[in-house]
């Protein structure tokens, strides 16, 4: 077992080591990491804690890419073989399932492990800037690998359950969501609820659910590591349970290195490695099954004929769900916005279906990430499907050319964001108006470049990346949105001024085309020429 | 088989087809034709620059030098005309294996452009031809390799090409699957097409194809009709003889007879079997003629061909290519 072990470890260490793209990502945690510093530098300049910006972020940006990680890289250390169907040539090569488990999900934690230890001489560089202390650093780096240790099993687990990686990411993501959200919203509705509602019993239930997860939740235990008092924030929402305790200690730096966070999140690993070992036989099965159903009648009206549009069909039909799962995210959506509703109700505000304040603003946030989540789910995932299927050179073959076959597939997935958008327009027409005042046209037209870029990074590291593609364009991203957003707000200022004085009333309109011009001519026109050659060249191979 | 004259389109016309790899020369000079409504062979050895020299028939690779016509039309300049005329059914299993088999040829033909009435009734010829139409509706993720085989088969056929080019069709099916296949082939001739097969399987090739190829190390070694390949031009020709009976007597006689210059028992003889060399002057018939008037009692008495596996062996090098 031992040399079984070893072999798949170090096979996958060598591969690691010798191919290029992990070391690009090594380069951008660094370029990241200048990122941090240059932000702190810009924000708190002067105040003294720049240091502990400079720390925040960097923090903030490794519980992203570890929780992404999860859903994307660490989720296919088994069904990357069940996808390939090697799993069986496996087990034929003499590994039980401990040798399979150790060895395929330990040496991706290791390299992954490796990106924390090689940032904390850097960070120590925020000491030296000010704000935070050295047991604080080695709390928060301790308190990250037991989260990247947590992540990396639960991912493990999902990737033993389910038959394809598709599927383990899509298990993963919810489990991560539901940790991440329940609490707030058990706690909300605790306190929407009119007493006497509910029973003792399920009160308890749903009081000790934030308990619970704040004793494993990184967010927290970051809080309290760093003294936020405000919570732990990523892009401007507070992910912690709410029940986090800040010390007068905790914010002069004073605390306890190791915290309940740290064993909580190991042994919660370890039961599900143990869990993953033992039913890794049990779930087995091979990625055939995969698609919809197989019953005769609901496929004839689930998948049909295909259209003349014959990628895009595929595309929507059997990458993103079809139109069963397209029905099914629209009834989630109508859930979703119910339970908004429900809640208003409960706030004890009444006004027919449509939501106010908070509420309406929640509402749309939410469907704008769910809209975000599957922009950057498809475009990493809708070329490198067909590429790891090995159908790209079939497909070239036929009199379509290959900017048409791309062009195809963004339709066939942008027919799967329906209901994404339908809810967005649901929520904005439904809402009290307090969307239309928290949005700027600056602030819409930032978001829909960066969507644009973001998916077009996507599509274009699938190609290389395979699925270290996701984590890989949040870490470009981020940087990429200060760098874009300069020239955008520069662009909106000059458009102001040029049609002030030339008596132009459609101020905004006009800066918006404007920026959507640059952005696609300078940015998206080279990223898109870069996705048609890199396929053509895929084809060839 | 209608008749080529000289004014016949080649269905293939590879010339002086040169393409390199980072530094690495896969093809060299490649010249060679196909014509129209045969079975063609491509051979070589592992490396050799056939898989290559198939994408640039197929339209998938741009050569760094010379040119390849699919029926006239260039496949640099009209890449979208030649992949109309032509189904490429890659060595590897590439399909959608959540697909059923239906909407896995409906898909193809869509690509295709063809409308949806043509659509059903090119998708039951196709899965007729290839005897899959009970598993029309059967994932493909449940099919056998063969049955995959097959269905990879009717896709290159949904568009009707008039040539087919095929990397490698019988790699991994059962002699039983491999048979079938062969026959679905020589069917696709009788049907008209043009069929480019490459393959390992010589013993099959031999049967199949009016005309090969041999390619080794990016260099074409022979190409023409499978009868000159296996004539051996170069060796004085061997006869066999199988006699009813043994007849301790009949190799002595035989070698008395006039123009005979050797007779000899093959390795593994029986006592009725004799390789027999005439001499240049001698003819087959008169030899013949004198043979009957020994009163043997003959069974048969044929040229012996060269195998193309010897063909191959012989006009290919021996090792890897590095």
């Amino acid at each position: 077992m031992i040399s079984g072990v070893t072999t798949l470890f170090s096979w996958t260490l060598k591969t690691d080591s010798k191919s290029v793209y992990p070391h690009i990502v090594r380069a951008g945690f660094a370029g990241a990491m200048l990122f941090a510093i240059s932000m702190s530098f810009t924000e708190v300049f002067g105040t003294g804690s720049m240091g502990l910006r400079f720390f925040e972020l960097v923090c903030t940006l490794n519980v992203l890419i570890i929780t992404v990680s999860g859903i994307s890289y660490f989720v296919t250390a088994v069904t990357e073989e069940k996808d390939a169907g090697t799993y069986a040539l496996l087990r034929l090569a003499g590994m039980n399932s401990l040798s399979i488990t150790l060895g395929k999900s330990t040496s991706r934690l290791v390299s992954s492990l490796m990106l924390l230890v090689i940032q904390m001489p850097f960070t120590f560089l925020s000491i030296t800037l000010g704000g935070v202390l050295w047991n604080q650093i080695v709390a928060a780096y301790l308190a990250l690998a037991a989260w990247m240790i947590l992540v990396a099993n639960l991912a493990l687990f999902c990737s033993v359950r389910c038959a394809t990686s598709g599927r383990a990411a899509g298990l993963a993501a919810t489990i991560i969501g539901v940790f991440v959200f329940l609490p707030r919203i058990s706690s909300a509705f605790l306190g929407a609820i009119s007493p006497g509602l509910l029973s003792t019993g399920t009160i308890a239930f749903l009081e000790s659910i934030p308990a619970v997860c704040s004793k494993i939740s990184v967010f927290d235990r970051l809080a309290e590591i760093l003294g936020l008092t405000s919570g732990f924030k990523m892009l401007g929402i507070d992910f912690s349970t709410g029940l986090t305790t800040i010390s007068t200690a905790s914010i002069k730096g004073a605390v306890s290195i190791v915290a309940g966070q740290f064993w909580s999140s190991l042994l919660m690993a370890l039961v599900l490695f143990v869990i993953s070992t033992l039913t890794l036989d049990f779930w087995s099965a091979p990625a055939d099954s995969a698609g919809p159903s197989e019953n005769k009648i609901v496929r004839r009206w689930a998948v049909g004929r295909c259209w003349e549009l014959s990628v895009a069909w595929k595309e929507f039909l059997f990458f993103t769900g079809g139109r069963t799962f397209a029905i099914a995210k629209l009834l989630a959506g109508g859930l979703a916005f119910a339970g908004f509703r429900m809640f208003q109700e409960l706030d004890g505000y009444s006004d027919g279906l449509a939501l106010r304040g908070d509420y309406s603003w929640w509402a749309f946030l939410t469907f704008v990430m769910t809209l975000t989540a599957e922009v950057l789910l498809y475009s990493s995932g809708c070329l490198f499907y067909e590429v790891r299927q090995q159908t790209q050179s079939t497909l070239a073959t036929v009199p379509i050319s290959s900017v048409r076959i791309l062009v195809e597939k963004f339709a066939g997935c942008a027919i799967a964001l329906i209901p994404a958008i339908a809810w967005i327009f649901i929520t904005l027409i439904l809402s009290d108006g307090t969307i239309v005042r928290n949005c700027s046209v600056t602030m819409v037209s930032s978001y829909l470049i960066m969507l644009g870029f973001a998916s077009h990074l996507a599509a274009l590291l699938s190609l290389y990346a395979r699925w270290a593609a996701l984590p890989l364009t949040i870490l470009l991203a981020m940087p990429a949105f200060f760098c874009m957003a300069a020239p955008i707000l520069g662009l909106t200022a000059v458009t102001s001024v040029f049609a002030r004085s030339h008596n132009i009333e459609v101020t905004l309109l006009l800066s918006g085309i404007i920026n959507l011009f640059w952005t696609w001519m300078f940015v998206l026109l080279p990223l898109q020429i870069w996705i048609r050659d890199r396929w053509i060249a895929l084809s060839q191979q | 088989m209608s008749t080529i004259t000289r004014d016949t389109v080649p269905a293939i016309s590879v010339t002086n087809l040169s393409h390199a790899f980072k530094g690495h020369q896969a093809l060299s000079q490649v010249t060679f034709c196909v014509m129209p409504q045969t079975l063609h062979g491509f051979v070589g050895p592992n490396g050799a620059g056939k898989t290559t020299t198939l994408k640039a028939i197929c339209t998938l690779l741009k050569p760094n030098w010379g040119e390849v016509e699919v029926f006239g039309h260039s496949v640099r300049n009209d890449s979208v005309a030649v992949r109309r005329r032509i189904g490429f059914m890659p060595d590897h299993f590439s399909m959608y294996r959540q697909m059923t088999v239906f909407e896995y040829l409906d898909f193809f033909a869509a690509a295709y452009g063809l409308p949806v009435r043509q659509r059903d009734t090119v998708i039951h010829d196709v899965l007729t031809l290839t005897d899959m139409e009970g598993r029309r509706d059967d994932l493909i993720s449940g099919l056998s390799r063969g049955m995959q085989q097959r269905v990879s088969l009717a896709r290159v056929l949904v568009h009707d090409p008039d040539l087919l080019l095929l990397d490698e069709p019988a790699s991994g099916l059962d002699p039983r699957a491999r048979i079938e296949l062969m026959e679905i082939l020589r069917e696709l001739r009788r049907m008209g097409k043009t069929v480019f097969i490459s393959s390992h399987i010589l013993s099959e090739l031999a049967e199949l194809c009016d005309s090969v190829t041999i390619i080794d190390r990016g260099q074409i070694k022979f190409s023409g009709p499978m009868e000159i390949l296996l004539e051996s031009p170069d060796e004085k020709p061997l006869y066999n003889l199988k006699l009813a009976t043994i007849s301790e007597t009949a190799m002595q006689r035989i070698k008395e007879l006039p123009g005979v210059e050797t007779v000899s028992e093959p390795e593994f003889a029986t006592g009725r079997d004799y390789n027999i060399q005439l001499a240049p002057a001698t003819s087959a018939n008169e030899f013949l003629r004198q043979l009957l008037t020994l009163d043997l009692s003959i069974t048969s008495f044929s040229q012996q061909r060269r195998h193309l596996n010897q063909a191959f062996m012989d006009l290919t090098t021996r090792g890897v290519r590095t």
